[in-house]
Order: structure tokens, then C-alpha cells, then sequence
């Protein structure tokens, strides 16, 4: 995987496979104009990409709207009429299969349309490389406090936001511990100054000393243990930056400022986890850490693959409805109008925050999918993908593309990448790669 | 997973005996060959972590409820934490939990006591700065430290308490550094050329037998045997793994492995409706995990008798609520007390544990395929192959024909594209069908009384309690807990070589009268569990 190339100190010395180990730090502090619509050299507000899961997929026949196009062509279908007043920031992508083999049940697909690679078999499942996610961050490399931030709406730490093989991105699910994290002390508001705190430059002394002991480790590994400890150096580096961020003014960003506090706890009801409330309370706060600039990369894990959870007004839990009820499946229907009626809560959190001349949303794209098609059956043909925001103008809205010959769907993901100014030589591997994106979905 | 039977060499004695019923001749004692198991770094579990810092801290030391969660690979944590590394998430949490323990540590007069092994003259006092260094490496990285090792974390010290003006707050800085090296989150476990083989030098040989038998970092007496050369012999080995295995932390090891063994971790999670199961309530889980717990733990260690009991005993530990779920009259006004099933009774060892009953099973009924699955699985190492993609999944609904769920599953086992694996689970299962999804007893399901009876590929059973005793007769299962005993202790799936050691470790747990304590022991003198592999 590429490092970041921003590089103003070499703050660890040391080898780690044989290589002089040389911690990237970001070179360019980030001023934007007293207005917030621009950096101050005039290059425009940052565009931000982000993912928005749910398990146990769709009901293709009631998830696909009837007809394709732009605008009033085409209409939302009933399982999306949920986010029907933000229908003209929305594609609609169908037809699409992930084409990277489904030897998992539930893991193939994700592992297939988000790193291109197919699943380890047994053991942990793990996907077998990167997703785009964390590929989209490492190129970047922006002068973020985070590189990427994973929460989650069910009661889990659980994601498929993977920086490599066993290596997962495990998410917050306590809204308070989000904000904390976030919002707390390491928060410095906007227009005022950075915190003089001797003990940061200790614990950058600390990280320092850490990281030599990581290079004096890796020298003795092989391989595998080698890649292991990669990937905890990455993380010292990642803390790094973060610390650095601390001692520095922060960005005046107009749309920046602390969100409100969310609850400590948010209890059961009748056995069903709060998920609409906690994934509420979650957007809220990502919303503003996009809008500070705390990160320009994030994955909303709204429930995970094979999850059993309860929903209100059904009479068993997720996975095993979408397998047992027979027929049209409306209990399996009812629990994707609740998945719906929170993504689009989440869109009106994105969608609320005024930024430059237009709003939050329009300086991202969101990824809402999931890890099958037809959760009965486990298929992967007919994906489902929506896209949410124009990535700063990059891509078409309002859009409902389908695919006349069941199309690669890793080439949306070129156009997602390309739409973060990210150029993917090629993404999947076997019958799955591809080096071209989806012009359909592309503003030219 | 190859059968014990297959590879097994029983000397039947053939035609030699007059006796109607001649019995198998004692089989050949089986010795574990020079193989080493697989080798790699192990990031410490959650509860390692902590136990490592209640151990060398105290007990009085709060560690942060959110550390890097654990992997679980091949089903056992002890397996993911050789593959696992560090999330970028995972260092900021080891690092806001080292400043925390630190912080506590060094406000507490008590632990202050403990750790720091010298009355500082002053922020500036060198000489004791370096022997905390050294003292406090020593257990944390459960190894000396190097010259410069111990330098690197005096000077940090050092220079702390000079900007921070109080020798305790620098050493805060210093014991967070040890905290937060891989030195300390990972097991590091490597190996070298020692006497013409490679093999764990003592110090890693010391941690990897105190993290198996009792899921923590090693004692002061574990660490001198290690100093001193004893570790290194065989017979010191041997000496210090019985010392540990009499101990009561051999307990929490054991609690350990069957907690990972039979996926009990996941009962902080059940997902149970409420309005159907009047009984659930968020603590069940756990307390039905305590009540396994406690099963495994005496008959491993209270009676040091034979595991296989597990499957058939009539006594059980429970606590009010357990004892009101099961229908028995409850042995303690509060916490657990010992009961017996009654003999006519339904239930009758693991299989008829709530634990167990309510993990494998959906959030509203119970589950025949889920029950199977874990008993194919877990108990007698089977392996079940995924399910193929594009299969109509829908069960019928119940009705006035299909009432039951054998009824409902029945399609199972005749459609042949289900049957291939279905019938290595749903018969098993459904002879726990007695026990709904939380596992309380019922006689019917939807007004039609259950037929609990199966079979265990040939081993007919009439209900759960013969399903109890089939798995008990059963010579696959102490292969499997064999099995899995070797995975947890050396955190690797076996390789096809390293089976003959699992042969030997099995054959020493049977001629022990399969004591869970000796399969501990022979796991540990094994020469997989000294002898390294490559680094890899």
C-alpha cells in the first residue's frame, strides 16, 4: 500500500524491514477564507467520501425503481419512497453484480464491491486487502486530525472497513464516546487558540519511543508478523498527527462548531437495540466532524452482516426472516423502510449543515449498500447501491442508472475514487477487475 | 477434522480371548514427536491485558472499558490474536489506557508502593528512575530489559519529571511508554537456535505458559524460574506447570478456554424478545455463562474427574433466577448454590445449560440448525460447509399440517441440495427441541407434543439427555476438546504435521481419566509447546 508522501519530519528512526522508517506528517496547515466557502488560495472546500451499511440486503423486485433516467423519469421505488426529499441529491445504481466469486454467504459481496479482493476462507473471514475507504484516505493523505472515522448504529465494534488483511477498523457505538473522542478535550473551537499543554510534546516522546521499539520488533519478524506491526505503525503515526493537530490553531471553518452533547446511554426497548436514535445521535455528530475537518473519511455501520436484531413491529430477528418468511417477505420489507427512514435521517444531518454555497452534502459522496442483493438467497447480482451528494459537483444526482448487462459494480467504485481525486490504475482482481469507471453516474 | 478412531492404532486382540465380549487390548501409549507448533507474535486478549495490569498494578486499577477488540479466528480469540494487529483506533485506546493506569498508579500511595522500588531523592533522581525502568520492564515486557531499553524509558522519565516538576508525574510518562510497546501488547514469542533447535528461550517459554494456564502475565516464581535456568529443563518445566495448574488462577485459565471454546463470550449480546420470553432479561446471559463456568471448573478442579461428566452430571450451580428457569428450588437466597436436576427430569448437564440453549438459537424460537451446527462443530469437530448461494431459504410457516419445527425443517432433509449439510445438523438439534429459545422446558410446540428423539450419525438418542450421553460415549468429542485445548494454548490452527501431537496430548487426557487438568499439563510438556517454528 502507498504511504502517505506528506513528509515534514522523520520522527522515528529505525528499521523496519530493512527500510529506514520515516513517520509522514502533514506539510500543509489548512487556512480557509473568513467565510469558510474556500481555502484561503481559493481551491475549493474539501470533498469527503463516506460508507453507509446495512446487513442482510434488499428485496430486489420492491428495492429497484421502475424506470431509469434523470429527474422526473423515474421514480422512487417503494422500499426508497423513505428518502424521497432527497431524491435530487440521490443515485439509484441497479443491475450492477459484484463479480469476485461468492464462496461466503454475506462476506463475498461486501469483501468483492468495497476492496476488490474476495474473503479469506475460514478463520476470520477477513477481506483480502483494503477497502476503498481506507485506500481512499492513504492517498489523500490530508492534513486531517483523523485519517478515517468508523461508528456504528447497532451495539458492536464490528465493520468492514478493512486497512488490510486481519486488519479491521473496529467502530464506536456509544454516541458519547464518539463525542468524546471527538469533541472533547482534544477539541479546539474554531477562532480561538491552540492549547499550550506541555504533556503533548511528552506524549509525541512517548509515540517516539514507541515507534523504536515497533522498528527494533519488525526487524527480528518475518513477513506476516512484519505486515502486523505495519499497520501498528501506521496507527502511532495516525496519533502522531493528531497530537501535532492539537498544538496547532485550528481551521476557521464557518460551519465548524461543537454539536450538542448526546445522551450517556441509550437503552433497549421491548429487547430492540435504539438503533434510529443512536445512529441519529451518531450522525449528528459526524456530520460536524466533517464540517471541522476533524477527518474527510468516515463508514456508518448501521447494522453488520447476519445480524438477528429485533425491529419494531416484527416478529423475529433480521437474518432469520429474510431466510424463513415465505412469500413477499413484508416483515423483511417493514425492517428496510425503518434501514431507509434512517439513512435518509442520516442525510438530513449531512444535508442541514450549510457549507460554502451549498451544504454538507453536496462536498461529499455516500455509499449506502450492503452485503447481498436478495438476502433469501445470498445473490449478488442486482447489488444494491446508492450514492448520495455530488462529491463537490463531481458526480450526477438525481439519477436512477441501471445496467443493461449486469456491469462490474468495482467500476462504480473507480468512480467514486476518481470523484476524491483518487486514480485507481484498477480495482478487483480476475474476472472482477476493472481499470473503468461508471461515466453514467459522472459529471463531465 | 480426522476421526480419533481413524488414527488410532488399536491392537484388537483377535481370536485369542474365549470371553464372549473381548475387549480392545490396551492401546499403545502415543508420544508427541519433535514438531513445534506454529509460531508468530500474540497481541494480548482484552482480558489479558487486564489481568496482566491487575497483577503487576493491583487490583485497584481501573482499565477503560473499550481496549481494541478481540479477533476470533477459527472460533477461538487465542487464534485471532496471532493474526490480529493494531487498528488505528486501537492505538489511541492503548494509549488513553496506558496515561490512565499510569496516572492511577502513581496516585495510589498502595501501588506507588508496589511498583516503584526506591524513594526518589527528586524529579532528577536518575538512580531510581532506572530502577523502576528496570523493575517495572521486567513484568510488564516479562523479560530484562536491555541497557538501552532501560535508558530509553529512565530518560523519558527523566526528562517528564523535570517539565512536569515531580518525579511521579514523570514516571507516569515512563510506565505508559512500557504500556504502550509492542513489547508489552504483544505476546512476542520468536524463538531462537538454542542446543541445536529452535525453541523458546526461557522468558518466552514463562509467558507462554502462564498466558495458557491462567490467562495472565507471569508471577515473580514463574519469572526466577525463567532467571535462573530452571524453566529450560525439562523437569523444571514440568514443576512449574503443575505449580500453576494447582493454583486457583488455573481456574480462570480454564474459564478462559471454555469460554472461547464454546462461544459463551456472546451471551453479553443475546438478542431475545422480551414480550415472548417473559424470563429474559439483559443478565441472563452472563449469569448463564457462570453457571457453565462453574461446571467445567468443578469437575476439572473441585473433583478433578472426568470431563466427559460434563454431558450427563445432574448437578448444576445456579442462582435464583437460574433455579426458577429450570424449576428447581432455588439452593441460595442470592448468588449460586449447587442444586441436583431431578433424575426424571429433561435436562441434565451442558446440554441443558441456558448458556448454551439460549446462544444457539433465533431471538424468538429456538433453532434445531443453529444447536446442530454448535454440537457438529464445537463438540465433535465436524466440519459444515457454508450454504450454497441462490437456495430458497423460506421455512413453511407453522399450520395445521407442519406444526412443529421438525415438521417445518422436514424439507431439509429431503430436498438433496439442502440434505448435504442439514443432516449433519438439524437431526442433532432437534433433539434439543425440548427447550425453547432461552432454553426453558416445554412439551409441545404450537399444541403438538415434540418428538426430541435423533440420532448422532448412527447413535440413536430418545431426548436431550441421550443426546447428553451420546455425545459422552462419544470418542470424537474428547478428540475435539483435544483439539481445541492444543489451538487455545499454542493460538494456531494445527498443521497436517503437527496432528500426531494432538494424538499424543489426546491419548495422555484419556489415560488420565480424561482430567481436564492433565490435558492442560500434557499440552504444555508437549515439545510443540517449547520448540519454535520459523518466524513467519
Amino acid at each position: 500500500m502507498k504511504k502517505p508522501t506528506l513528509s515534514r519530519r522523520a520522527v522515528l528512526r529505525g528499521a523496519l524491514g530493512g527500510a529506514a522508517v520515516a513517520i509522514g506528517l502533514p506539510m500543509l496547515d489548512v487556512f480557509l477564507d473568513s467565510s469558510g466557502a474556500a481555502l484561503a488560495d481559493g481551491s475549493p472546500l474539501p470533498r469527503r467520501f463516506g460508507i453507509f451499511f446495512w446487513g442482510n440486503g434488499v428485496l430486489p423486485p420492491q428495492w429497484n425503481p421502475a424506470t431509469t433516467g434523470a429527474g422526473d423519469e423515474w421514480q422512487l421505488s417503494p422500499l426508497l419512497l423513505p428518502l424521497e426529499r432527497h431524491k435530487k441529491k440521490l443515485t439509484v445504481v441497479s443491475g450492477m453484480q459484484v463479480k469476485t466469486g461468492n464462496s461466503v454467504p454475506h462476506k463475498s459481496g461486501p469483501a468483492g464491491l468495497l476492496s476488490g479482493t474476495t474473503v479469506q476462507q475460514g478463520g476470520d473471514e477477513s477481506f483480502g486487502g483494503p477497502t476503498i475507504d481506507q485506500t481512499i484516505a492513504e492517498q489523500l493523505g490530508a492534513p486531517t486530525r483523523f485519517r478515517t472515522l468508523e461508528t456504528a448504529a447497532w451495539r458492536g465494534t464490528g465493520t468492514l472497513s478493512y486497512t488490510g488483511v486481519h486488519a479491521s477498523n473496529p467502530a464506536e457505538f456509544s454516541p458519547r464516546g464518539l463525542f468524546d473522542r471527538l469533541f472533547g478535550d482534544g477539541f479546539v473551537e474554531p477562532g480561538s487558540s491552540a492549547k499550550a499543554d506541555p504533556k503533548i510534546a511528552l506524549r509525541r516522546s512517548v509515540l517516539d519511543a514507541v515507534g523504536d521499539d515497533v522498528g527494533r520488533l519488525s526487524s527480528r519478524l518475518g513477513k506476516v508478523d512484519q505486515a502486523r506491526l505495519d499497520k501498528h505503525l501506521s496507527g502511532i503515526r495516525q496519533l502522531e498527527q493528531q497530537l501535532q493537530k492539537l498544538e496547532e490553531n485550528p481551521p476557521n471553518l464557518a460551519a465548524c462548531k461543537a454539536p450538542a452533547q448526546p445522551l450517556d446511554d441509550y437503552p433497549d426497548t421491548d429487547g430492540r437495540q435504539p438503533l434510529a436514535e443512536v445512529s441519529r445521535a451518531m450522525a449528528a455528530i459526524l456530520a460536524m466532524s466533517l464540517a471541522c475537518d476533524q477527518t474527510r473519511v468516515f463508514s456508518h455501520w448501521f447494522s453488520y452482516p447476519v445480524n438477528n436484531l429485533l425491529y419494531p413491529g416484527v416478529s423475529a430477528g433480521h437474518h432469520q426472516l429474510t431466510h424463513d418468511e415465505p412469500g413477499d417477505q413484508p416483515q423483511v420489507a417493514k425492517i428496510l423502510g425503518y434501514v431507509m427512514t434512517e439513512l435518509a435521517a442520516f442525510l438530513d444531518a449531512l444535508d442541514g449543515v450549510e457549507e460554502g454555497d451549498g451544504t454538507l452534502l453536496d462536498h461529499l459522496v455516500l455509499l449506502a449498500t450492503s452485503d447481498v442483493s436478495y438476502g433469501r438467497t445470498h445473490s449478488l447480482d442486482d447489488y444494491p447501491i446508492l450514492l448520495a451528494g455530488s462529491c463537490g459537483g463531481k458526480l450526477k444526482t438525481g439519477l436512477h442508472y441501471r445496467s443493461p448487462a449486469s456491469e462490474n459494480a468495482g467500476k462504480v467504485i473507480v468512480s467514486l475514487a476518481r470523484a476524491m481525486d483518487v486514480s485507481l490504475a484498477s480495482f478487483g482482481s480476475g474476472d472482477a477487475k476493472t481499470s473503468d469507471s461508471l461515466s453514467a453516474i459522472e459529471a463531465t | 477434522m480426522r476421526r480419533l478412531l481413524s488414527s488410532l492404532v488399536l491392537a484388537v486382540v483377535a481370536g485369542c480371548s474365549g470371553g464372549d465380549d473381548p475387549a480392545p487390548a490396551p492401546e499403545a501409549p502415543k508420544v508427541a514427536p519433535d514438531i513445534p507448533a506454529q509460531t508468530g507474535l500474540a497481541r494480548l486478549t482484552a482480558a489479558q491485558y487486564r489481568a496482566s495490569i491487575a497483577d503487576v498494578f493491583g487490583t485497584e486499577i481501573v482499565v477503560p472499558a473499550q481496549l481494541e477488540p478481540d479477533v476470533v479466528q477459527e472460533g477461538l480469540i487465542a487464534v485471532g490474536a496471532t493474526a490480529a494487529s493494531i487498528s488505528a483506533r486501537g492505538v489511541e485506546q492503548y494509549e488513553s489506557a496506558a496515561f490512565k493506569i499510569a496516572s492511577q498508579a502513581m496516585k495510589s500511595d498502595a501501588v506507588r508502593a508496589r511498583v516503584v522500588p526506591c524513594a526518589p531523592g527528586g524529579p532528577g533522581d536518575a538512580a531510581c528512575a532506572e530502577k523502576l525502568a528496570s523493575s517495572l520492564g521486567l513484568r510488564l515486557w516479562r523479560r530484562p530489559l536491555s541497557a538501552d531499553e532501560v535508558a530509553s524509558v529512565r530518560d523519558l522519565t527523566l526528562k517528564a519529571a523535570a517539565v512536569l516538576g515531580d518525579f511521579y508525574k514523570g514516571a507516569e510518562l515512563g510506565i505508559a511508554r512500557l504500556l504502550q510497546s509492542p513489547y508489552f501488547l504483544f505476546r512476542v514469542g520468536l524463538g531462537e537456535q538454542i542446543d541445536g533447535a529452535r525453541r523458546y528461550p526461557a522468558y518466552e517459554l514463562a509467558a507462554r505458559l502462564s498466558y495458557f494456564l491462567w490467562n495472565t502475565t507471569p508471577d515473580d516464581e514463574l519469572l526466577g524460574a525463567a532467571a535462573n535456568g530452571a524453566l529450560s529443563t525439562e523437569a523444571g518445566l514440568r514443576e512449574q506447570a503443575e505449580r500453576l495448574l494447582a493454583s486457583p488462577r488455573a481456574r480462570i485459565g480454564l474459564r478462559s478456554f471454555v469460554t472461547q471454546w464454546l462461544g459463551l463470550g456472546d451471551l453479553d449480546q443475546l438478542s431475545k424478545d422480551p414480550t415472548l420470553f417473559t424470563y429474559y432479561t439483559p443478565d441472563l446471559g452472563p449469569m448463564a455463562r457462570e453457571e457453565t463456568l462453574r461446571l467445567f471448573e468443578r469437575v476439572a478442579f473441585d473433583e478433578r474427574g472426568d470431563f466427559r461428566d460434563v454431558f450427563t452430571t445432574r448437578r448444576t450451580s445456579v442462582n435464583p433466577k437460574l433455579a426458577s428457569m429450570y424449576e428447581v428450588p432455588a439452593p441460595t437466597r442470592d448468588g449460586f448454590g449447587e442444586v441436583e436436576l431431578p433424575w426424571d427430569g429433561p435436562r441434565a448437564g451442558l446440554l441443558g445449560h441456558i448458556s448454551l440453549l439460549a446462544q444457539y438459537a433465533h431471538p424468538v424460537s429456538s433453532s434445531a440448525t443453529l444447536r446442530g451446527k454448535f454440537i457438529r462443530g464445537r463438540l465433535l469437530c465436524g466440519e459444515i460447509p457454508p450454504p450454497p448461494v441462490n437456495v430458497n431459504t423460506a421455512l413453511p410457516e407453522p399450520s395445521g399440517t407442519t406444526r412443529t419445527l421438525r415438521e417445518r425443517v422436514a424439507e431439509h432433509l429431503t430436498d438433496p441440495g439442502c440434505r448435504a449439510c442439514h443432516f449433519r445438523m438439524d437431526p442433532i438439534g432437534l433433539g434439543l427441541e425440548n427447550f425453547d429459545g432461552i432454553g426453558r422446558y416445554r412439551r409441545d410446540d404450537h399444541g403438538e407434543r415434540i418428538d426430541p428423539s435423533g440420532d448422532v450419525d448412527g447413535a440413536r438418542f430418545a431426548d436431550a439427555r441421550g443426546l447428553g450421553q451420546a455425545l459422552r460415549d462419544d470418542p470424537r468429542t474428547t478428540r475435539c476438546v483435544s483439539a481445541y485445548m492444543y489451538r487455545y494454548a499454542t493460538g494456531f490452527l494445527e498443521a497436517y504435521q503437527e496432528e500426531p501431537t494432538i494424538d499424543a496430548v489426546d491419548y495422555a487426557f484419556r489415560a488420565s481419566g480424561h482430567r481436564l487438568d492433565q490435558l492442560m499439563l500434557a499440552i504444555a510438556l508437549t515439545p510443540a509447546f517449547r520448540l519454535s517454528g520459523d518466524p513467519q
